[in-house]
């Protein structure tokens, strides 16, 4: 496939961004709002095509590598810099380009049912082809610059989509903090950015990869780099401490949520981690910090899940710690799991989210407390999203068992401190994992339904199923939830292979292990959120002040909010130093005479008319210079004579 | 092409506009045609003029008996015209002052079209605004340091009437305090001016500079730091460095909106200028050895800057402490001496002027609109003003530095030139960019989002001669963005002559 065709990738959803934002929506009245969802429809599934095209070049290619050197955007070379925009396809990148585009594709299918009837219709999928565009674009490029470029095209799409319905206050407030807090980690990536640069003058990816190769950068300059990059990838993928914009970023229409929050763009971290792979295994140091904060965060954000009653919220902390999980994967070396877990995680946590649309779509309302029973009247919603949960807990056949599984058994095979710690809190992940997940589906769709949601958008007394726009996308989605593990099975390793990663052999006792523990998981929610054998409110008031510190988040956003921004930075900081401009340095060079005479005077003078008072001062001040100047050319005629 | 003295043709056609207006401008609306004509015909010229500019183009000229060649000098026209003192009429444009003037001239068109409301006075007003893109076109295009001078000095007589006249506020107090300073810039400029002249016998820029590049110019004279520092001391007000950046705060406030975007767009990049075309030209080593402070100061200047932004609730003192943080970035890029960070800093005070301009131009629209500028009380007006809420969107980005905006290739630009050299202070300054987006998306929230404010509830959005100068610089923005070759292919050879490479 030529250059030119791989460019549409991203292409096809940038112009459909272009023409819904620029012509669609100011020039064609409302009465045909559909077409820009047909646009944007049609491009992806264009890009979808594309990008399977692509991987089955990739899977041709002799050591399934394309590279195109690409245009060139800033070459001056005695600027010492040279951009170009060109084509790394690898077989992470074609695997990237079919997750995205399929997952997006999905995604907006659905969208056009779940978002018909807003007035922003035109609007909401100009910025999901943006989004798409920038993802495509991001994960197809052979500059780091360039990746960087569109790493923050896809932060301010995840801005724009997060803010969509900027009316509401909450939902301004997440799309701002979204953007910051992965600034935040984004800073790193830049210095790292800066410093590879300034290491070895090329940004290049193949030429970063032959510079680790042959240890011009090397050692701590390495290990620093490596850091940097893990600190945009830790923003970006939401990793503790930086995880505390994306639960927030849920105010988002939750179609954005499935794709973004949840299928691709946090993905793009873990991504990233694996593009720059060849830096963190020459670096044991940055090793051992991406294992211990996916492990971390693995564990931290299953247990928010669990005290979580917004179905959103549970799905989104489990988001969280499903990255902590492939970055933990990564951490131990275990590429080739990561890169599993990622792909069968795309599937199953997209359809999880739909289903949680679905059912909000049917009940106004994220609040599990208000729902239960919808099995009655859900069944495609209910029985997909059970699929989804099986697949998240872990319980074979279904994918997520088959990738969880194997990053456990790396774990437990790299034989180090490093390794156990991982193995045992994806095991402790696993059943609390399972734990949420079975709490959230028995919450949702059984037992007796409660009404949904009490406000004034009408009742939703008989809640009814999504229509089909919403269902099939589900369905569909069901499918690779079920089966995408077949790509790299316990016995042939096939995408393992293709990633050029190592595989391990499928070890039965972990299995036993993560299966036992997820059934626990089962069980315990079941036992008390069916079946009555404890009740789960007597046991959180039971553990009270322990309860309150997972509920409130660990008070990471108290900490962060009230106490560093509002109050070190915002009320010390800020205003110290906004005291000190106006009442000091203002005041000080302001009484300055540099004019032999206080300016404070001449502020005076400007009161009584400014012609008069312009004339007064410039005749002053000129008046001034030439004493200055006579002053100091008898001492130039001086010292020159 | 060389009989045509088209930079005095570029230069004095807005002070021909204003003459057109003091004899012809009979009403208000007459007054206002003949102004965008002007503008709109000058802009046209300078983008000819970018286009027409040849990289390769040279000239040469002697200076102390020696002769010198100036690389990339285009349009020059020359020739004597105080002989006495051997002052000249000398007109010229290289890739440091190219981008400048076509900058002045697209501000110049937003400026005018901003004013298409002021009733008060007009045709004063427009004559005011016409006079000074003149004396602005004259600082950039000028190589003759008398004439320089002249300009600059020029510039500061349509600022204060524009300011004092036409401002709100405290004007009459901020114009007098723009007008102290930028004089107290012009005195040291003045001095540098003389003690150059005596010592050399020349005004000519481009020869003093050849001078400089050699080092004869710093053993010909006394006390070459000490006039670096002068020189330095007047563009760190113009710029401004903090904490020479007081009076630019009251001055944005209080100015109107057109006089806001003219300042903020292009008065500022006076300094830029001078510090590239006299204090590197001139003391290359002088400025090398001082790298070190001068980065810390940029570095200062970045946080501090944004810093008190996060303080403003006036939107307009907002927007106008953000530029001191933006233009710290200039400053870095001239401490780093190096090709990438001096190239950053040109790209950053070209980027920077459409940025703030179309964001001073934004606050203009909401404040003609809301009739307040106190950000407490806006709000939710993103969905009476979509258009606006659009570009202000868009505008913000870029100033926070998105990248696909020029204000992403400017910032890299100087990020990657100055962690050559500087990396602490660079790092520093990074640092910015996460401050940057705090107060650009906190003051997006707090304007353009949330519920709708019934006390705006009969806002619409602008009509298309407000929309004019809103696409304008948009298109320019996201050109630079997406292609910065562009401008790069007209900055390296000036930059690698300046930096002697």
């Amino acid at each position: 496939m030529s250059e030119h065709m791989i460019w549409l990738i991203p292409g096809l959803p940038l112009i459909a961004f272009l023409v819904n934002g620029l012509v669609i929506r100011p020039f064609v009245k409302s009465d045909i709002p559909r077409i820009s969802g047909y646009i944007g429809i049609a491009a992806i599934m264009g890009s979808l095509i594309l990008s399977i095209l692509a991987g089955l070049d990739v899977f041709d290619a002799p050591d399934h590598r394309i590279e195109f050197v690409g245009y060139s955007l800033i070459n001056i070379t005695n600027f010492s810099l040279t951009l170009n925009m060109g084509i790394l396809l690898d077989p992470l990148t074609a695997l990237m380009l079919i997750v995205v585009s399929s997952v997006s594709l999905m995604v907006l299918i659905y969208s056009q049912g779940y978002m018909s009837g807003d007035a922003n219709y035109t609007r909401y999928f100009a910025f999901i082809s943006l989004f798409a565009s920038s993802m495509l674009g991001l994960v197809i490029a052979n500059n780091l610059l360039i990746l960087f470029v569109f790493w923050e095209l896809v932060g301010i799409s995840s801005y724009l989509l997060i803010g969509f319905w900027y009316n509401r206050p909450a939902a301004a407030a997440a799309a701002k903090k979204a953007f910051i807090v992965t600034r935040i980690g984004d800073l790193g990536f830049l210095i790292a950015i800066l410093f590879i640069f300034n290491q070895i003058g090329t940004l290049d990816i193949a030429a970063i990869h032959e510079n680790v190769n042959t240890h011009v950068l090397s050692g701590a300059a390495l290990t620093w780099a490596a850091l940097g990059i893990f600190a945009g990838a830790a923003g970006k993928s939401a990793q503790f401490p930086l995880h505390v914009w994306l639960p927030d970023a849920m105010e988002g229409p939750t179609p954005v949520s499935a794709l973004i929050h949840a299928a691709t763009m946090v993905a793009a971290g873990v991504f990233l981690v694996a593009r720059f792979f060849f830096m963190f295994e020459e670096s044991a140091d940055a090793l051992r910090v991406v294992a211990i904060i996916g492990a971390i965060t693995a564990v931290a954000a299953a247990l928010l899940g669990v005290v979580m009653f917004d179905i959103k919220r549970v799905l989104a902390y489990s988001t969280i710690s499903q990255l902590g999980y492939m970055m933990m994967a990564l951490g131990v070396g275990a590429y080739g799991a990561a890169i599993f877990h990622l792909f069968n995680h795309a599937f199953f946590k997209a359809l999880l989210f739909l289903g949680s649309g679905s059912v909000n779509h049917a009940t106004g309302t994220f609040d599990m407390r208000q729902m239960g029973g919808l099995r009655r009247y859900m069944p495609w919603t209910t029985a997909t999203f059970i699929i989804g949960t099986l697949s998240l807990s872990g319980i074979p056949p279904f994918a997520g068992f088959w990738s969880k599984d194997e990053i456990l058994s790396d774990a437990f095979h790299v034989g180090t401190s490093i390794g156990d710690i991982v193995f045992w809190c994806g095991l402790i992940g696993a059943g609390l994992t399972a734990f949420y997940m079975m709490r959230a589906t028995l919450l949702t769709f059984f037992g007796d339904y409660k009404g949904g949601a009490k406000d004034e958008h009408g009742s939703h007394e008989h809640p009814h199923e999504s229509p089909w726009v919403m269902v099939f996308p589900m369905i569909l989605l069901a499918i690779p939830s079920t089966l995408s593990w077949l790509v790299n099975t316990p016995w042939s390793h096939d995408l393992s292979h293709f990633l050029g990663a190592h595989s391990i052999k499928f070890n039965p006792t972990v299995a036993a292990l993560s299966i036992g523990v997820a059934s626990l998981g089962f069980i315990a929610a079941y036992g008390g959120y069916r079946a009555s054998w404890y009740s789960p409110e007597r046991i959180s008031k039971s553990i009270g002040p322990i309860y309150t510190f997972i509920s409130r988040k660990y008070y990471m956003d108290e900490l962060y909010e009230s106490i560093f921004v509002k109050n070190v930075l915002y009320r010390g900081i800020v205003t110290g130093l906004a005291y000190l401009d106006t009442r000091f340095v203002d005041r000080i060079i302001n009484n300055i005479g540099w004019f032999g005479r206080n300016i404070g005077e001449a502020f005076k003078l400007a009161q009584t008319g400014h012609t008069q008072a312009a004339a007064a001062v410039l005749s002053l001040g000129l008046l001034t210079i030439y004493l200055a100047f006579f002053a100091y050319r008898d001492f130039i005629m001086g010292g020159n004579s | 092409m060389t009989d045509i003295p088209i930079l005095t043709i570029l230069v004095f056609l807005p002070a021909v506009g204003a003459l057109a207006i003091l004899l012809m401008g009979r009403t208000n609306s007459s007054v206002r045609s003949i102004a965008a004509t002007t503008v709109l015909l000058n802009f046209a010229l300078s983008i000819g003029l970018w286009i027409a500019f040849d990289g390769s183009a040279n000239h040469a000229g002697a200076i102390d008996g020696v002769t010198y060649q100036a690389d990339g000098l285009n349009f020059v026209e020359r020739f004597s015209w105080i002989s006495r003192i051997g002052a000249e009429y000398f007109l010229g444009v290289d890739g440091l002052s190219m981008p400048l003037v076509v900058l002045t001239n697209l501000l110049s068109v937003a400026a005018i079209f901003a004013s298409w409301r002021v009733e008060n006075r007009a045709r004063e007003y427009f004559i005011w605004l016409l006079i000074l893109q003149t004396s602005v076109l004259g600082v950039f295009t000028s190589l003759d340091f008398l004439l320089f001078f002249l300009f600059w000095e020029l510039e500061l007589i349509p600022m204060y009437m524009l300011i004092s006249v036409w401002g709100t506020g405290r004007h009459e107090y901020s114009a007098m305090k723009f007008l102290l300073f930028t004089l107290g810039a012009g005195a040291a400029l003045l001095i540098a001016l003389l003690v150059l002249f005596f010592s050399n016998g020349s005004f000519d820029m481009v020869g003093l500079s050849h001078l400089g590049a050699s080092g004869a110019l710093e053993s010909s004279i006394l006390a070459g730091p000490a006039i670096c520092g002068l020189l330095l001391f007047a563009f760190a007000i113009k710029l401004p460095i903090v904490p020479l950046h007081t009076w630019l705060p009251d001055a944005h406030t209080d100015a109107p909106t057109a006089v806001s975007i003219m300042l903020a767009g292009v008065l500022l990049k006076m300094g830029g200028y001078g510090l590239l075309r006299l204090n590197i030209g001139l003391f290359p080593d002088v400025m090398e050895s001082w790298g070190f402070a001068l980065s810390i100061l940029a570095a200062i200047s970045v946080i501090y800057g944004a810093l008190i932004t996060l303080k403003q609730t006036d939107l307009k003192r907002l927007v106008a402490f953000s530029s001191v943080s933006h233009m710290g970035l200039v400053t870095l890029g001239v401490a780093s001496m190096n090709q990438l960070g001096v190239a950053g800093a040109s790209l950053q005070m070209f980027t920077h002027g459409t940025i703030t301009g179309l964001l001073f131009l934004l606050v203009g629209i909401v404040y003609d609109k809301a009739h307040t500028r106190h950000i407490p009380d806006l709000g939710g007006i993103a969905q009476r003003m979509p258009f606006t809420a659009a570009v202000f969107v868009i505008a913000g980005a870029a100033s926070l530095g998105l990248p696909a905006t020029s204000g992403f290739v400017a910032e890299i630009t100087v990020f990657l030139g100055g962690f050559e050299a500087w990396k602490i202070a660079t790092i520093v300054s990074a640092i910015g960019i996460v401050l940057a987006a705090g107060y650009i998306l906190w003051t997006l929230e707090r304007v353009l989002f949330g519920p709708p404010n019934q006390h705006f509830a009969n806002l619409t959005d602008v009509k298309a001669i407000d929309a004019f100068p809103m696409i304008l610089l948009t298109v320019a923005i996201i050109g630079i963005g997406i292609y910065p070759t562009i401008i790069l292919n007209i900055l390296n050879p000036s930059i690698a002559s300046l930096l002697g490479s």
